[in-house]
């Protein structure tokens, strides 16, 4: 039975207790403000302090494996504005683009569903990170591997839910059965359409096969930084190979049309070797 | 295809090098596969110097690749299961199977080389020849020309088949226009190699540059197709260093002065073409191939 998270967007707070929750339970790093000296600017600004609004991680990498987004959405009048705040991490896809790129077996998927890179066997040849649709998947050059987001695979595995779920002071993470999840996540979006919220929408129920990790979105996912369709590039494999099959066949004809033009059979050739 | 996607961060200096170099052997040695399994015997001046060249370069690969690792000490788990050590494939991952297919095309590469050492004298190992002649010549060139097509293609199927906009938006094409590059710059450093060798192939010149031709035409049909594909992804191709590699290095260096110069020495009532130019355009191709990966990889990265 597989199981997962439910990011419930609209009762998120942005506290980021996710982000310690998940640092804290998997030994990872801080990142030391880079002050790079930019000569735009005339003071110091640390290069990875983002300003934009309350991020502090700008994207998921090694050392962040989970990332609290901030859209704000407000007029030039400021009236009527609001605040959308999602918490992102990776979403343990059912058709897993990275799984399938690993050229070493170290991406495994575990009984529970959930999709971990193997430390000990990653080789670090980063072909994961732009097999991932999403922007999960990154390099950390403190283990030389590719690093992600587990399910607290440890954790999920003696029967605790994930940090961040636990740590979350609003419910907005609930961790479980993912078929669970599906019940709580429709009934939670048929209260808020009752309650007019048009565009509310649940993001994960056939993108890349399904996601054990999905959401709950008051608009487009592309407003909250998702891909509207995510592609699992591995689909266009056959096609792919195909294509570059007929463009092998196209040179050999190339040389086939260069090399017998003249009218000769093969077989004086072998007489001039021997 | 979409714009949040990660960049693997891979060097110019290990990946696009190495597409290069793997590019330029296999294209030798399909080249010299086709003209042995086509013209039987009478391109054996070709043959001969592709198969001296493929396994050369190819000994500069490996290297290149292991180097770009993370943990470059586990290169082996590309081949074998990291706990039970039993070979391993992922015949949905590029990488994987283009592993296997390296060492495949290696032993493949290595035992022309040595067959070309044992046949010109340069090496004296009769059991060699013994074992290596019970096999038909067809038989290898059948086999030789698809483990050379496989390795300069694939890493065109590995660059398409990711979500990266730039690279997921010109599949299928990269992998057919990366053999048309491998032809052509193997077409050249086997032309350098028979110079250098001081071999006059003569009339079988001809239908060496006549093949050369028509993948030149090929590379450019493709290369414009994937820049109209990529639509407005293509645009880091047309600024700053990326226009100088790409339209300056691969199109207009690697293919189309090439070519004009060829035709030029081909006008009707003339037959010789100058040497050192023909040397010259040689160059101009591997550098031209060159970057026409370095330009790819690293645009798709940006």
């Amino acid at each position: 039975m597989p199981k997962g998270m439910f990011v419930d967007t609209t009762i998120c707070i942005g506290c980021k207790a996710c982000q310690v929750a998940c640092k804290q339970w998997n030994v990872l790093p801080g990142e030391p403000a880079d002050f790079r000296v930019d000569p735009a600017e005339k003071i110091p600004v640390a290069a990875n302090f983002t300003g934009d609004s309350y991020d502090n991680t700008a994207d998921l990498t090694g050392t962040n494996w989970r990332r609290v987004r901030f859209i704000e959405q407000f007029p030039e009048n400021r009236v009527g504005g609001r605040w959308l705040i999602s918490s992102d991490s990776c979403k343990h896809c059912n058709d897993a683009g990275c799984l399938n790129a690993c050229p070493t077996g170290a991406l495994v998927r575990t009984d529970l569903g959930n999709v971990v890179v193997r430390q000990d066997v990653c080789i670090g040849c980063k072909y994961c990170l732009p097999s991932c649709p999403f922007g999960v998947v990154a390099f950390s050059h403190l283990t030389g591997t590719a690093r992600k987001c587990t399910l607290c695979d440890e954790r999920i595995h003696n029967g605790l839910g994930t940090a961040c779920a636990k740590a979350c002071p609003t419910g907005s993470i609930a961790y479980g059965e993912v078929a669970e999840l599906k019940k709580k996540a429709d009934a939670r979006l048929a209260k808020l359409k009752s309650l007019g919220h048009g565009k509310a929408n649940i993001y994960g129920y056939k993108e890349a096969g399904g996601l054990n990790v999905f959401y709950l979105f008051n608009d487009a996912p592309s407003v909250y930084g998702q891909p509207e369709k995510p592609d699992v590039p591995q689909g266009r494999l056959v096609v792919s190979s195909a294509v570059t099959v007929a463009g092998a066949v196209a040179v050999g004809m190339a040389a086939l049309v260069a090399f017998r033009e003249q009218g000769q059979s093969g077989s004086e050739g072998e007489e001039v070797e021997k | 295809m979409s714009p949040v996607t990660h960049a693997p961060g891979w060097e110019w200096f290990y990946i696009g090098l190495y597409f290069f170099f793997g590019g330029v052997s296999a294209g030798a040695y399909f080249i010299g596969s086709l003209a042995e399994f086509f013209g039987g015997g009478r391109h054996r001046g070709i043959s001969r110097a592709a198969f001296y060249i493929a396994f050369p370069i190819l000994l500069v690969t490996p290297p290149l690749l292991i180097g770009d690792l993370g943990q470059p000490l586990r290169f082996w788990h590309l081949l074998f299961d990291a706990r039970s050590g039993f070979p391993y494939v992922n015949l949905s991952s590029p990488m994987s199977v283009g592993s296997w297919a390296l060492v495949l095309y290696g032993a493949m590469a290595f035992l022309s080389f040595l067959d070309n050492l044992v046949a010109e004298g340069k090496l004296d190992f009769a059991p060699f020849a013994r074992v290596y002649g019970r096999v038909p010549r067809k038989v290898y060139a059948a086999v030789g020309s698809a483990a050379g097509f496989f390795i300069a293609g694939y890493t065109g199927v590995l660059l398409n088949v990711t979500a990266r906009p730039l690279w997921a938006l010109t599949d299928p094409l990269v992998g057919a226009l990366f053999i048309a590059s491998a032809s052509s710059t193997g077409a050249a450093a086997i032309y350098l190699v028979m110079k250098w060798r001081r071999i006059h192939p003569g009339p079988e010149l001809e239908e060496f540059e006549r093949f050369d031709r028509i993948v030149k035409i090929l590379e450019i049909a493709l290369a414009i197709a994937i820049v109209i594909a990529a639509g407005k992804y293509a645009g880091v191709l047309f600024r700053g260093p990326y226009a100088v590699m790409f339209w300056g290095g691969a199109i207009l260096l690697g293919t189309l002065v090439p070519l004009a110069t060829n035709w030029y020495a081909h006008r009707p009532g003339r037959h010789v073409q100058s040497e050192s130019a023909a040397i010259l355009m040689a160059c101009l191709v591997l550098l031209g191939g060159l970057l026409l990966r370095i330009s790819l990889v690293q645009a798709g990265q940006l």
